[in-house]
């Protein structure tokens, strides 16, 4: 390469970087108008972020289902400007530069080949919302795995196509899957068969049934309310009906359908509102 | 003079080829045929007096016969056979292997030309695509109302299985079979592949691994979606032993291949085409190869063990025996993950090339895209057990494995980089490949920001097994990795067939396509979100609008693909014919006629720069001919 070449090359670096800062009117530069469309998208991204787990979502019933609606509503706080910034660059870029589909090919553009800026302000905004992301995960993962509230314990059957659920020591057994708020529900989990998926979405947790052994899961319901338990593993021909009704109650509505589905009273109290 | 002539109209002996001047296509089907019913005779009378095997057996033994019958009959062994017996192939046999001089019949025949068998793997591609996209109406006609009985539910988990494994089967080698073979060889400056028979093998045996996936659907079908999770698919129908059947074949495939892709970069490349030269598509092949080599082979154990368990009875996944279902589910990530990673790769790398070709600019941070699509390669070994984390398996490995998963966002963001980098500033010539490149990055952000939504464990307790992740595979999958794919057909079109597209009609395409995908996978959004199970052949009431929307963006997105096959079709028959480089582009493939001639270069090209030399002022680097005669005609190429 000559160096007049060089000098060229130079030249339309610089001219680059001008392009980003550019001495115009302020409306006019290029770094305002992507940030208006910055802006515009992500405020479009979290509005369908708290527009779909607000109104599309089961309601929550329980914290785990709380800090379903919340991670997905900080997630897309996080990751829509980054979208954003994208989508900004490649609708303006074609704005700005384009040059219509003619036979031709238009002149060529500058030789910028990299920008060790750019990209390290890339890389590093990239690994801090990982880390940022991880954390919030790993946080609400212990907060899941530690409950305040004192256990139920319900034995939880999968079977082709069917669920089964058990309160040990009352001797019921239900298709219903019903749970008292403000305790902690913990779930043990099996199968009769093959692998299913056992999950009560409002409860916002889900955990597979396997044959041979056992699997657990916790769940803190917070509030009252009706919810549906669906299978959420092909298990064969019946796996779209595989449905349960489930809802959650009030300690005391828990010891009397416990008792209505022939648990003494004694057993049912002593299950559903004991270890005081 | 045209170069093609030359070769083209070699006399060879009137024996040159052997027993291959007799074989093709049909040959092989027919030969299959007669070994599928040899094989069932056997089986069917070895089982009779054996109450330990059953139909599994028979199903098992009729399809090997099937693929080894048909890989002979087409002639896969000649070669091999005739090195065994000491008549090794001369120079006319290879020449005759090659294709020379039988016009559009070496397209039906186990030739070993990469060029011929890049166009092969092409035509695959697309009949895969419409096999798989027509059981995907179905699915979709069967969802368009709550409790629908268009199918039974058998039939319906049966298509529901298929139509994911052919489409996993089409796009793990739609862009790797048709351009890792046509366009890699050229561009690193090689006269073929370094491996040309086995890249014909590779080619025709995933034609032979595709009826038995067919079959299965006749046969009981297959009721474990395409994961097959044991111990459910322990106890399939007999479709379960066609459907190990293909996908042993096409590990097979995926690695031959694998290996010649790799070999080929690294050991072909013309003089001056350093690693630090080479068109960034030809790094993300060779990593996407790389990964194949290393994913694909657990598929293949999977599959075996899975066969075994059913035929023999062993049971390695059979709980009650002692097995595991867990075991299953881990061999089948191991493979499953770094496999998305082999679909997505390619495309995305072509995008790449694409958008420096229509921005006219040199490729923003070539080294740190070579560097993403390693680190992409590595972390995708380390992330198989997100697809389990709702499983059981392992929850106090919950963190590292949100770790790994999303540690991949940061090689992933490097891909938005890149493109964005080389698009700003550009001169941005918005031809049809482009239009691709714009919608890929539209797609592709929204099936990663869901895909961190998935990596959050307490998130991923809500989504998993859920139509979210339907969406979100398909955002990325075909969102990414297939637009990624369809922006390099329209952009290598011209140079594969000779014609130009017809923009008009592709424009359209893309218009449709670019809308009704939105509507379709926004709609399984919706479906996801209101908590609508994967694979459900009927549903509450309460989701209908949102299964409506999907099924009648599922239309619109089917008839968008009608319209680019048509394009594609309409344009190789009438189109106008495409200089040799329509794009003014610089790699080596667009110094060249098209279509390329038999062994592309004459005279070997020198390279003396990588070809992103846009604005540098070298208009037709890199390759700096030693003679005007080196390569096929170059009108059409400076500017
Ligand atoms: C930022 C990048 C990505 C992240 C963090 C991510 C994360 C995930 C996670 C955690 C799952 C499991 C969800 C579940 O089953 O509960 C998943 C599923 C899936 N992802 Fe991604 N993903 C990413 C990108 C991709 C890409 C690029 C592809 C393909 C090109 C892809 C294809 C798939 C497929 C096919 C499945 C579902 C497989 C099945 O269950 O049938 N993902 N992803
Ligand atoms: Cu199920
Ligand atoms: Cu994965």
């Amino acid at each position: 390469m000559s160096s007049n070449h060089e000098d060229i090359k130079r030249e339309q670096i610089a001219e680059t970087v001008d392009g980003w800062t550019h001495n115009g009117p302020f409306h006019r530069r290029p770094s305002f108008r992507i940030l208006i469309l910055v802006i515009l998208f992500t405020a479009f991204g979290v509005w369908a972020a708290v527009f779909f787990t607000d109104k599309i979502m089961p309601s929550i019933l329980s914290s785990q289902m709380k800090s379903v609606h919340d991670t997905i509503i900080f997630f897309t706080i996080l990751a829509a400007p980054v979208a954003a910034l994208v989508y900004a660059i490649a609708a303006y870029s074609i704005y700005k530069w384009g040059h219509g589909h003619g036979e031709q090919a238009p002149p060529d553009g500058p030789p910028m080949r990299e920008n060790s800026l750019t990209t390290s302000i890339w890389l590093g905004a990239s690994t801090i919302l990982v880390v940022v992301v991880l954390v919030w995960g790993m946080t609400a993962l212990s907060s899941e795995n530690q409950g305040q509230l004192r256990p139920v314990t319900i034995d939880v059957y999968g079977q082709q196509w069917l669920w089964t659920f058990k309160y040990p020591g009352t001797g019921v057994e239900s298709n219903q899957l019903v749970v008292p708020v403000g305790r902690q529900i913990r779930f043990v989990v099996t199968s009769y068969d093959v692998t299913h998926g056992f999950w009560p979405n409002s409860l916002g947790v889900q955990i597979d049934a396997n044959p041979g052994f056992k699997t657990y899961i916790t769940a803190d319901p917070n509030a009252t309310g009706q919810f549906a338990v669906r299978c959420s593993q092909l298990c064969g021909l019946y796996h779209a009906y595989m449905d349960a009704n489930g809802k959650v109650v009030t300690p005391t509505q828990f010891s009397s359908w416990l008792v209505s589905h022939g648990a003494s009273t004694t057993s049912a109290n002593a299950y559903a509102l004991g270890g005081k | 003079m045209s170069t093609t002539a030359l070769l083209e109209d070699t006399k060879l002996g009137p024996k040159a080829g052997g027993l291959y001047r007799h074989q093709n296509f049909l040959t092989g089907i027919l030969t299959g045929g007669v070994a599928m019913f040899l094989g069932w005779l056997v089986a069917h009378y070895t089982v009779q007096n054996n109450a330990n095997w059953g139909s599994d057996m028979v199903v098992t033994v009729t399809m090997a016969a099937w693929v080894v019958g048909f890989m002979a009959g087409i002639g896969a062994f000649n070669a091999v056979f005739r090195w065994m017996v000491g008549h090794d192939q001369d120079h006319d046999d290879e020449l005759y292997a090659a294709g020379v001089s039988q016009g559009w019949r070496r397209y039906f025949k186990f030739c070993t030309d990469h060029k011929v068998v890049g166009t092969q793997y092409l035509v695959l591609v697309m009949s895969l695509f419409a096999v798989g996209g027509t059981l995907a109406m179905i699915i979709r006609t069967q969802l368009i109302s709550p409790n629908n009985h268009l199918i039974s539910p058998q039939t319906y988990n049966a298509v529901i299985s298929i139509h994911g494994m052919i489409m996993i089967i089409a796009t793990i080698i739609m862009v790797s079979g048709p351009w890792a073979n046509f366009i890699l060889p050229i561009q690193l400056g090689a006269k073929d592949m370094a491996f040309p028979r086995l890249n014909a093998l590779s080619l025709w045996l995933v034609v032979a691994a595709v009826p038995p996936i067919l079959i299965s659907l006749f046969i009981g079908g297959v009721d474990s979606g395409w994961t097959t999770y044991a111990p459910l698919s322990v106890q399939s129908p007999p479709g379960q032993d066609a459907f190990a059947i293909t996908i042993i074949t096409f590990v097979v495939s995926v690695t031959v291949a694998g290996i010649n892709t790799i070999t080929t970069t690294m050991t072909m490349r013309a003089k001056g085409m350093t690693m630090g030269r080479l068109p960034i598509f030809v790094w993300g092949s060779l990593v996407a190869a790389g990964l194949g080599l290393y994913a694909m082979p657990a598929f293949l154990a999977a599959q075996s063990m899975l066969l075994t368990d059913r035929v023999v009875g062993t049971s390695f996944f059979a709980p009650a025996q002692g097995g595991a279902g867990w075991l299953y589910e881990n061999i089948f990530w191991i493979m499953g993950h770094p496999e998305v990673y082999v679909i997505l790769i390619p495309g995305v790398a072509a995008a790449m090339d694409v958008a420096s070709t229509f921005s006219r600019k040199p490729l923003f941070g070539y080294k740190i895209a070579v560097g993403a699509f390693f680190g992409l390669g590595a972390l995708a070994l380390m992330v198989w057990a997100h697809h389990m984390f709702t499983t059981g398996w392992a929850p106090n490995l919950a963190d590292p494995w949100m770790l790994t998963t999303e540690l991949i966002s940061i090689p992933t963001g490097v891909f938005f980089l890149v493109i964005i980098g080389t698009l700003w500033r550009g001169s941005i010539w918005t031809r049809l490949p482009m239009y691709w490149v714009y919608l890929f990055l539209w797609n592709f952000i929204i099936g990663g920001v869901t895909g961190i939504y998935l990596s959050d464990v307490p998130a991923d307790q809500y989504f998993h097994g859920n139509m979210f992740v339907t969406a979100h595979f398909h955002y990325t999958l075909l969102g990414g990795g297939m637009i990624g794919a369809t922006a390099a057909l329209c952009y290598w079109f011209p140079k594969m067939s000779g014609k130009m597209l017809n923009e008009r009609i592709g424009k359209l395409a893309f218009w449709v396509i670019a809308i009704f995908f939105q509507v379709t996978y926004f709609g399984m959004f919706w479906e996801g979100f209101q908590g609508m199970p994967r694979r459900i052949a009927a549903y509450a009431p309460y989701f209908h609008s949102a299964n409506l929307i999907a099924t009648i963006g599922a239309y619109g997105l089917f008839l968008g693909w009608v319209i680019l096959l048509y394009a594609i079709i309409h344009s190789w028959m009438n189109g106008k014919v495409a200089p040799s480089n329509p794009w003014q582009a610089k790699s080596l493939e667009w110094h060249i006629s098209s279509p390329p001639p038999l062994e592309n270069f004459l005279v070997d090209p020198i390279v003396t720069s990588d070809p992103y030399t846009f604005g540098e002022g070298e208009p037709m680097a890199p390759a700096k001919q030693p003679s005007p005669a080196t390569v096929g005609s170059t009108e059409g190429g400076a500017h």
